[in-house]
Formats: structure tokens, sequence, C-alpha cells
């Protein structure tokens, strides 16, 4: 086990370093000019010889691309994760103060689709083609199919306009204010929750018809043991092994998809910030928080990966 | 998805078909599909219509869809307007026309370069294996460290906004499934007795990949492109709605939901609703058109489980 853990730790050290390459080769090579990338095609046009190359100096930009990468690399890895070109508040303190609603979110979001995903998948793996199943069907391909933050602006419209409810625009924090709190993450959470919930649902339903049909199922069900126990304690624990897995892959994309589900309802959260920071063309934010989003990404799997292998020997001893 | 047999799983090409032969056998094909699954079919036709509705636009749409109408400003759905008019006056409906065909241009666009390059890859890499396969793999796993929008949205930052830089984007995103789940059919492929004939025969590497191995290939591609449609149109839109997709006024469903947001504190319900319809609508053919066509091409889901997986 340790040394799968090992393994695993020295891969994903790898492929962060993998990560910030592509991140540097995107956001600071792909533009050609960075200050094209800042000020937009009209604004550079504007700018006289001698601003641009303050800007390029002041900026950092004027040294060789390596040394650019390096210092940045550095930045990072002594905390510094910079400072915003239109902002005063710098990405690492904007980090601490909007990460953790977002987090929130995301970690409500899962436990939601589970608890959303796996009844629908057991009810529909028991009885397969019955009515049932067929509705849960239905509704995993429609979930499938409708962009979140379509379906958070719908969620907006609706209570303002059946209830005249709308959500604070202000994010307090869980511990200050765990009903303020609540009401803000809430939407966003039910939203990439129902999303992954289909995903979830789908992928548990095949499992376990799969893992039903196994020798050890019949085996148990025909020393007399009633339906429910082999369900639940036979069966259901290796079927959701892949879903553990699956459950992590879907938390990369709910921490994509929460930026335009946090556009949507107007939650203050680091998809926010990082909407605001695309639509501001501020290419530093940028560049820190997309390696941030990638690196929690990796770690996530990395952390879903070590679960699988503590839970399944046959995994860790390969 | 993984073919761990694919003998089984998708059937070798049979000698040189006539063309009569071939027209019966693609009529035959499209009953089979039609009564096999009908809801793939009907949603198949949906499909087919909205791209109708891409090409014809300019005929079907009651108006221009950049004109605005100052008398008729943010009007909710009337005769005259059936899906409203937005705040400088646009109808609704024609713009949820044209937007039909940014979305599949661009959808259509990255499939085509990025499912195929990475598929390309994946078969190169798959066959060749040795250090080029290691060093593909690792680059394909660095770009799947990035939650798919998150990579479009920076690249198309960093590009300055355009139909073609949307393209790119989204197909990068697209690069690394391509790669990996033609990898693992070719991975198999390649060690069966056909190729290994071939390869007695004294056949060319490139002969191999393109002549025998390519066209097994084709069944997974095709199941693989047709899901991809749906995601690219969504990450299309999110795109748009977060401001970095095709520039306005060009109309796009994304643009328009996120135009909607600049309404006013409240945005108008038909501005919200008809767009992310479309959308939902679009993305939900193509899914079940895939669903379709996996159900026909991958006989493995058609033997194990009879009426289960169709749906």
């Amino acid at each position: 086990m340790y040394s799968y853990i090992i393994r695993r730790l020295v891969f994903g050290a790898f492929t962060v370093i993998g990560v910030s390459i592509i991140v540097f080769t995107v956001l600071r090579i792909l533009p050609g000019d960075p200050l094209v990338a800042i000020f937009g095609p009209e604004g550079f046009t504007k700018l006289s010889e001698a601003e641009r190359a303050r800007y390029m100096a002041e900026l950092g930009l004027s040294d060789p691309l390596i040394l650019q990468y390096l210092s940045w690399v550095g930045d990072i890895a002594r905390g510094n994760f910079g400072r915003s070109f239109f902002r005063a508040e710098s990405v690492g303190e904007m980090i601490l103060r909007r990460g953790p609603l977002t987090a929130e979110i995301a970690l409500l979001s899962v436990i939601l689709s589970w608890l959303a995903g796996i009844p629908v998948a057991i009810v529909s793996a028991l009885r397969p083609n019955s009515l049932g199943d067929n509705v849960a069907r239905f509704f995993s391909i429609l979930f499938l199919a409708v962009p979140g933050f379509w379906l958070g602006m719908l969620i907006v419209l609706a209570a303002l306009f059946l209830f005249g409810y709308r959500a604070p625009l202000t994010g307090p924090s869980l511990w200050a204010d765990p009903g303020g709190n609540l009401q803000v993450v809430i939407g966003p959470a039910v939203v990439l929750g129902l999303g992954q919930a289909a995903y979830i649902a789908r992928m548990a339903r095949s499992s376990l018809l799969e893992v039903i049909r196994e020798d050890y199922v019949r085996t148990a069900r025909a020393k007399g043991l009633s339906r429910r126990p082999v369900i639940s304690f036979h069966a259901l624990p290796n079927a959701l092994l892949p879903v553990i897995t699956l459950s992590g892959i879907l938390l990369g994309f709910v921490l994509a998809g929460s930026i335009p589900v946090e556009r949507a309802f107007g939650t203050p959260g680091l998809g926010y910030a990082m909407f605001t920071a695309v639509r501001e063309r501020d290419i530093f934010v940028m560049q820190n928080l997309v390696f941030l989003y990638a690196v929690v990404f990796v770690l996530l799997n990395i952390l879903v990966d070590l679960t699988i292998a503590w839970l399944d020997p046959r995994i860790r001893y390969r | 998805m993984t073919a761990t047999e694919p003998e089984a799983a998708y059937p070798l090409p049979q000698p040189g078909p006539t063309a009569e032969s071939s027209r019966l056998r693609a009529r035959g094909g499209l009953a089979t599909f039609i009564r096999r699954s009908p809801l793939s079919a009907f949603w198949g036709c949906i499909a087919a219509a909205i791209i109708v509705m891409a090409i014809a636009a300019p005929m079907l749409a009651p108006f221009e869809p950049l004109k605005s109408d100052f008398r008729a400003m943010t009007k909710p759905p009337n005769e005259r307007h059936y899906f409203g008019t937005d705040q400088i006056g646009r109808d609704v409906l024609s713009r949820v026309i044209y937007g039909s065909r940014a979305s599949l241009t661009v959808a259509l666009g990255a499939v085509l370069f990025g499912t195929t390059l990475g598929a390309l890859w994946g078969l190169a890499s798959g066959y060749f294996g040795g250090r080029f396969d290691i060093i593909s793999q690792r680059i394909i796993e660095f770009l799947q460290s990035f939650p798919d929008l998150i990579l479009a949205m920076a690249i198309a930052m960093a590009l300055s906004a355009g139909f073609g830089t949307v393209i790119v984007a989204i197909a990068i995103t697209r690069i690394p499934f391509g790669g990996r789940v033609i990898r693992a059919v070719v991975l198999s492929l390649k060690e069966m007795s056909f190729v290994e004939a071939a390869r007695g025969l004294g056949a060319s590497h490139l002969r191999i990949m393109l002549r025998h191995i390519l066209p097994q290939c084709v069944a997974p591609y095709l199941i693989l492109a047709t899901t991809h449609l749906g995601v690219a149109i969504i990450i299309e839109a999110a795109l748009g709605f977060l401001g970095v997709g095709i520039p306005p006024p060009t109309p796009t469903w994304g643009n328009m939901l996120a135009d909607s947001l600049n309404a006013g504190l409240v945005p108008p319900w038909w501005l919200v609703l008809f767009p992310g319809l479309a959308i939902t609508i679009t993305v939900l053919a193509f899914n079940l058109l895939g669903d379709g066509i996996r159900d026909i091409l991958d006989p493995r889901l058609r033997g194990a489980m009879p009426r289960r997986a169709a749906l």
C-alpha cells in the first residue's frame, strides 16, 4: 500500500509540473503579446510605445520566457499568488475569502448527487424496464443535456416570481451565519448535484446490474439470505467502486461547472472570481486560478485513487 | 470504454460489396435502426431538423436577427414576435434560429478537429507503442488534468475572441478523450491475427494502420463523436455565457443568455427560457442519437442486454 501511495504521489508531482507548463504556455505564450490579452486589441493600439515598454518592464514581461516561468513557479511555491491587475486585493487573499464557498458548494453537490443518484440506481437496477426505471432513465438523460447555468437562471427566476425570494448577495461564512450561508450555497449545489446525479445514477445502475449477476450474489441468495441484506451488504459495496472513481472525475467538472453556475446565481465564490478575471482579461489572476483548479483536480484524483486502492486490494497489489 | 474483445465487438469488414447490396444493406440498416430504437430514431429526426434549421435560417427566421425595432423593446411573446423581443428590440425567435448556426458550426468543427486529431493520435500511439506511446500518454494526462471548460476558457481568453478561436479552444479539450478511447481499441486490435497476417505479407506500418486497423476504429469513433457533439454545444454555450465565446452581436445561445442578465436586475423570462430550451433540445437530440448508434454498432450491448440497454 505504501509503495502504491508513493508511486501515486510522485506521479501526481509530475502531472502538476506538466500542468504548470501547459498553463504557462496557454496564458503567457499563446496570446503572443500579453498586453494584447490584457488591454484587448483596441486598447493595445491606443498605448504609446513608451507605455508599452513601461508595462512590460513593470510586469516582468520583458524577461526571457524561461525566467518568467521560473519566477512564476517560484512565487507559487512561496505561496505568493500575485496581485490582480485591476484590484487591490491579492489573489491569495481572494482565494482564501472566496474559496471556502466554492468548496462548500462542490462538497454539498457531491453529497446531493449520491443521495439522489444511488437510491434511483438501486430501484432501476432491481426492476429493469419497470415504470420507475424508465422515469429515472428519462430524468438522467434529461439532466445530462440541461446546461447547469441555465437551470440556475430558471431557479432564480422561479424563486423570484413564485415566492418573491432572492438569495442574499453576500456570502457569509458557514460558522458566522449558517442560515445565510446555506441560502447562498444551496442553489448552485442543487444544480450541480443534479447534473452529477444523472451520471452517478447511470453508472451505479449498470454497475449494480453487473454485480447482481455475479456468482457470490447468487450463492448468498441460495443460502437463504433475503434480498435486502444481499443487495445492501453484498452487492452494493462492490458496485459502488466504479461510482467512487466517477465521482472524483465529476468533482473536477463541478469545479469547472461552478464558474457559469455561480455567475447565474450571482454567488460570490471562486467561480465568480474566475468569471470576473475572464471578463476583465486579467491573465495573471486567470493563470493562477486555472493552475489552482487543475492542481485541486489532480489532488482529488489522487485521493480517489488512494481511496479505491484502500477499498479494493486487487488494485493495490497490481 | 475499453474494447476487451474487439473480434466480438466489431465484426470484420466483409469482402467488397457491390453497389446494390450496399444500398440494400443501408436501407435495411436504417429500418433496423428505427425498429430497434424508435426513440433514438425520433430524436435523430429532431437532430436532422435542427441541422436543417441552421442551414435554412435566413428562410425560416421571421425577422433579421441583428435588426433592432425600437418600438418593441423587451416585449413578452405576442402574435408578432412569438418568442418576444430583447432589450434592444431584436426578435428572440429569429435569434434562436440563427443561434443554431453558431452552435452547430462550432460543435462540428471542434469534433472534426479535436476528436479526429485525438483519434489519429491514439491510433499512432497505440500502434507504435514504446517511447512515443509513453510520452503521448503523459501529454494526454496533462491535458486531462484540466476540467474541460476551464481549459477551453483559458485558451479562448488567450487567443482573442472569434469563431476559429472557440473551435480551437473546444477542439483541444476533445483531443485526450479521442486519444484514450481509440488507443485502447488499437491496443487490442494490433495483437490480432489479421494484423499479424498483413505484417507477414510485408505490408508497411502505414498500410496496416490505414487499411486494416483504421476501419475497425470507425464504430467507436462515431459513438465518441456524437457524444462529443453534445458536450461541445454545452461548452460553447458556457463560453458565450461567460463572455469568451463568439463575440456579440453574432447571435449564439450562450450570448443570448449572457445578454439577458444585462437586461436589468431581473432578466425577463422569455430571454432566459427560449435559448436554454434550444440548447437542451439540441444536446438531448445528439445524445440520444449517439445512444442509438451505440446500440447498433456495439453488439456486445445488443446481445447481453436485449431490451435493457436500448434507450
